[in-house]
């Protein structure tokens, strides 16, 4: 009977528990809310507030040292400066200056408080994006926290900080995959003031080291600094590691040079499939003509992969459509059946007519008679 | 006395209509704001506005489907666009459907402030 008893209390113990902390759990979210919805009226009647400072040149309406200091405020000026461009911008800045703003976050950002207090000073650095954090910023891409550090990043591209630039970079070696990608959407912001930082990282490690330069040689190509392209023929020639060569093609594609037509087109006869697939691609993406026969040579390369970047690339080439029918007629299978997905990707419209029984024989004569012929004219 | 003249500002951002209503209410106009395409029809549709300032991406309606329900009903609003679209067919099918103005965001105020004066005196 004491067992059933003490088995009732225990029952009836984890129950007022359960009560209890589920009213608790209710209460604090009624509380949550209520400051959320507090915060959210303060910061509409501060954008209320900028607006007439940003609008009108002698507006009256005063900012108090506690409204700078309220957390709504911060995210009224980070709205209102997304908002707004021009002239508007030097009002927000002097209203950050006269109010401490950056002072404020970045004392919060070097203070030993909780990740999540940091972390807010360090997206409201990056966002207000004022020159005067900088110093703040470039000790913060040392933080032990990554995201404290990706947000420094971003603060010192937003206001072009090139003395960061090679910091950042440096950095491409020992952080985590999350962070390198973070990092290199940063470099972009900087421009062409990047380009020399990377091809030099780039050359330091791409003996010894895999990941970094493959992403600073594809940060590089988005750049799109066409003074990277003869360093990187160079890194092309010089790497014996598969991955950097790739990412070197990758990027002389984007970039777009014809400069590099000639080593991309070597590149054709490597021994390595996928690096005769990559300069395929590259090529069309270049788009200069002179590489078209010796695309068309590749239609007849072994591999399958290779044959179908090849086609891809002439389609893109001027004239590459008239090289491709005349593909359809040669005596390698393979290099005849490249030739025609190739016409079938480039017009979606020829392939529609094929499946509705309605060829455009005038136009596509050859590849109408090729598809039918190989049976890949059925739907 | 003369009446204020009345302006639609319709945008899903609130910091948007926050920003435009301070603005132009400082300058002296009578403001109503919707925060999605429906609430702008029908304010639209309802209320005598002298200027309807439009973002083109808002949930329900978008800018340019309410240019185009307002006139098939016979209601002439002239419109400035507002969009953070940066691209020239939006601009193009946005004059072409009658909007008076298109400013991107994010914009100059004066510069928008400008703009409406002169379309509201007009």
């Amino acid at each position: 009977m004491a067992g059933i008893e003490f088995v009732q209390i225990a029952v009836l113990v984890a129950f007022g528990f359960n009560v209890v902390a589920l009213v608790a759990l209710i209460m604090l979210k009624a509380v949550h809310r209520r400051r959320m919805r507090l915060h959210d009226r303060r910061r509409e009647s501060y954008v209320s507030l900028l607006s007439r400072h940003v609008a009108f040149e002698h507006c009256t309406d005063r900012i108090t040292p506690e409204m700078a200091e309220d957390p709504a405020f911060l995210d009224a000026l980070i709205d209102v400066r997304n908002a707004v461009a021009g002239p508007e911008m030097a009002t927000l800045r002097e209203i950050v200056s006269r109010h401490g703003v950056v002072e404020h976050q970045m004392a919060r950002l070097r203070s030993p408080f909780p990740l999540g207090r940091r972390l807010r000073a360090a997206v409201a650095l990056a966002e207000i994006g004022d020159e005067t954090a900088a110093p703040a910023l470039m000790e913060s891409l040392d933080d032990r926290e990554p995201e404290i550090r990706i947000q420094a990043a971003r603060g010192l591209g937003r206001i072009r900080w090139t003395p960061a630039i090679d910091r950042i970079v440096w950095r491409f070696g020992i952080e985590t995959p999350w962070v390198r990608v973070r990092f290199s959407d940063t470099l972009t912001m900087f421009g062409t003031k990047a380009t020399w930082p990377l091809l030099a990282y780039v050359r330091i490690n791409h003996k010894h080291e895999t990941e970094g330069p493959k992403l600073a040689l594809r940060t590089l190509a988005q750049i799109e600094d066409r003074d990277a392209v003869k360093p990187i023929l160079e890194i092309l020639a010089e790497s014996r590691n598969l991955e950097i060569q790739i990412a070197a093609i990758e990027a002389l594609g984007e970039l777009g040079s014809p400069g590099a037509v000639p080593a991309l087109s070597e590149m054709l006869t490597s021994p390595h499939w996928e690096l005769r697939a990559k300069a395929a691609t590259a090529l069309g993406s270049i788009g200069d003509e002179w590489a078209t026969p010796l695309l068309v040579s590749s239609l007849r390369d072994p591999d399958w992969w290779v044959r179908r970047n090849s086609a891809a690339a002439i389609a893109r080439m001027p004239a590459g459509i008239e090289s491709l029918y005349e593909a359809l007629e040669s005596s390698d299978p393979f290099a005849a059946d490249a030739a025609a997905e190739a016409l079938t990707n480039a017009g979606e419209l020829i392939s529609a007519r094929l499946r509705a029984g309605e060829p455009d024989e005038e136009a596509n004569e050859p590849l109408v008679a090729y598809m039918s012929a190989t049976g890949k004219a059925e739907p | 006395m003369t009446q204020p003249k009345r302006i639609l500002v319709a945008d899903d951002s609130p910091t948007i209509t926050t920003l435009l209503r301070s603005a132009l209410e400082g300058a002296g106009y009578e403001v109503s704001s919707a925060i999605d395409g429906v609430e702008a029809y029908e304010k639209g549709r309802d209320g005598d506005f002298d200027l309807a300032i439009l973002d083109q991406l808002m949930p329900g309606l978008l800018g340019l489907e309410i240019i185009d329900r307002w006139h098939k009903e016979g209601i002439e609003i002239p419109v400035i666009m507002l969009s953070g679209v940066d691209d020239d067919r939006t601009v193009i099918d946005s004059l072409d459907k009658g909007a008076v103005d298109f400013v991107r965001k994010p914009f100059r105020l004066p510069e928008l402030m400008a703009r409406i004066r002169h379309r509201v005196q007009a």
